[in-house]
């Protein structure tokens, strides 16, 4: 298993269902490409997303960046049964709340392992701790499986709608982000973020403002993050390099 | 986000001022919060509980909740004095284990049971003021279905004594604490009384425009319960800074006819005018929209209240 020996410092989310986003996306330098089946694929792509994850693999892999999928946790099944297929690297489990989903992806992630003549392990598990109760329950999720290779808060400010407060900074975040990263240190596993401050809540920021916001997140104890542009990537693998 | 009751602004008075109490309800309040504890001095605490019942009646006159701020240490008797009908929560000071709620919560079951008070009506408001409390604050939290809001907003004074940390610096010296408290209170579902940090150097509790600062700094970070306050000068800006301005109702419903169009075109987000259009941006508007409209209704039962009981009080000729 190569987890977390291998430099992951920028992961750049594109849609599964769009073959021109993962194609430009392959281009762009990210030493991680995760393709999504939860955040950016409208609900009635979803089943055509799911069909076209196992060809976007190679596609997203085709300059050397390795290749995650984002999964959501109601769809376990369905998402890991498209997904986990050769050249996988690992899943995102977006929203991740309980020890229980953690294993369960992890069993069924085992077993296409097998089913598909991977090699045993190799498909590692980011949980996404985007909401309160998966925050609280961090320490347990993060020590459900020997699979999981890196935390991350995910689009926490918003799915738990936090916003800026006078001084720029998101509220809740600086004391989400501190937690996160104590709590993947005890898990043994790299924390993955960075530290945005107002305006930017992901999407649009410019690459001077993602390189801060990497920069920062180094700082705390990031060890790479994750962005939904082409153009934040180089600004993210030099906030990030040589770590 | 669980609807909640709309708790903008509030005053905690000493029960035993007269003059505080009798012109509660004429303050704006969406609460009043009668006091027991660091308001009224050791030797009327006795006479203190007796004026209680009369004053939740009196307080609320003008449409304001009625609540209860005991003494930890005279827990027993001070609820006792406090569960009348018409009180609508007992704010529980330095609470420090799930016991100490879970004893209060079957106190009130039994006074709710004994004095035709529908069952469940009191709630629970455990203040974290000491080290204790910050450590065991989920437990406490999740002690009783009757604590519905939870926060540690205040930061405040007593807690600043337990563990020696400065109340007026310009910087958020409270950060942990504050996170800790609202942590468990989203995992819980109950509803977030949080602050943001806004400086204050001063310590002042009757500067209105600094308390207007404050709200409208918790309600642009997406908070919508306020803590109350002291002195009456700060009570329309909590009201005010807490309640949606007209510019955030129109933008609120420009986002969802933006998103409605985003989504009818199959996507998933779009970025218009610079800002990004996507179903988190549609739910915040149509939250916005519901507390607005929340809020609008508060106003109106309260000003309907408040003309009731002055007709009540003008002499008829």
């Amino acid at each position: 298993m190569t987890r977390g020996k291998t430099s992951r410092r920028s992961w750049l989310l594109v849609p599964a269902s769009k073959p021109d986003e993962i194609a430009s996306a392959a281009k762009s330098g990210a030493d991680v490409i995760v393709l999504d089946l939860v955040e950016l694929v409208a609900e009635n792509d979803k089943p055509a997303a799911r069909q076209a994850v196992r060809g976007a693999i190679a596609a997203a892999s085709a300059s050397g960046s390795e290749v995650f999928a984002q999964i959501a946790p109601q769809f376990l099944g369905a998402d890991l049964e498209a997904a986990v297929w050769p050249g996988l690297a690992g899943v995102v489990v977006s929203r991740a709340e309980a020890v229980e989903e953690i294993a369960e992806a992890a069993a069924l992630i085992a077993c296409f392992e097998t089913e598909r003549e991977m090699t045993a392990d190799s498909v590692g598990i980011v949980p996404a701790l985007e909401t309160a109760k998966g925050n609280h329950a961090a320490y347990d999720i993060l020590h459900a499986s020997p699979r999981v290779c890196g935390a991350t808060l995910g689009r926490a400010d918003l799915v738990m709608d936090l916003r800026p407060e006078p001084n720029g900074e998101l509220h809740l975040m600086p004391y989400l982000m501190q937690r996160l990263v104590i709590l993947a240190g005890a898990a043994g596993v790299p924390p993955i973020g960075a530290w945005w401050r107002a305006p930017d809540r992901g999407l649009l920021a410019t690459p001077e403002n993602t390189y801060d916001a990497g920069h920062r997140g180094r700082a705390i104890g990031f060890k790479g993050a994750m962005c939904l542009k082409a153009d934040q990537v180089a600004a993210l693998n030099k906030a990030y390099e040589r770590l | 986000m669980t609807r909640h009751k709309v708790r903008r602004s509030g005053l905690t008075m000493p029960v035993v001022t007269a003059r505080f109490i009798d012109k509660a309800w004429t303050r704006g309040c969406d609460f009043i919060v009668l006091d027991l504890e660091d308001s009224v001095p050791q030797h009327l605490k006795a006479h203190a509980r007796g004026l209680i019942k009369d004053a939740i009646p009196n307080v609320s006159k003008g449409g304001a909740e009625a609540f209860a701020r005991i003494n930890h240490d005279l827990m027993e008797a001070d609820t006792e004095a406090v569960v009348w009908p018409g009180l609508k929560r007992i704010k529980y000071p330095k609470t420090e284990y799930a016991h100490e709620v879970r004893r209060l919560d079957e106190i009130i079951t039994r006074l709710e049971r004994e004095r035709g008070i529908e069952p469940g009506t009191v709630e629970i408001d455990p203040s974290i003021e000491t080290a204790v409390g910050v450590a065991n604050v989920f437990d406490i939290a999740s002690a009783s279905p009757r604590v519905r809001e939870f926060g540690a907003s205040g930061g405040g004074y007593d807690l600043s004594r337990d563990l020696g940390v400065e109340m007026f610096v310009d910087f958020d010296q409270f950060a942990y604490i504050r996170g800790e408290a609202e942590l468990a209170t989203r995992t819980l579902g109950l509803g977030v009384r949080g602050a943001p940090f806004v400086p204050n150097t001063t310590g002042s509790v009757s500067d209105g425009e600094r308390a207007l600062r404050q709200a409208e700094a918790a309600r642009r970070c997406g908070l919508r319960l306020g803590g109350g306050g002291l002195n009456p000068a700060v009570v329309e800006s909590h009201n005010v800074g807490l309640t949606p301005t007209g510019e955030e109702v129109r933008d609120a419903h420009s986002v969802l006819e933006q998103y409605a169009i985003v989504q009818s075109a199959g996507e998933t987000w779009k970025e218009i005018e610079g800002r990004v259009i996507d179903r988190y941006e549609a739910d915040r508007a149509r939250e916005l929209l519901d507390w607005a409209q929340a809020c609008a209704e508060r106003n109106r039962e309260k000003a309907e209240a408040v003309a009731r009981a002055q007709s009540a009080a003008t002499p008829k000729n």
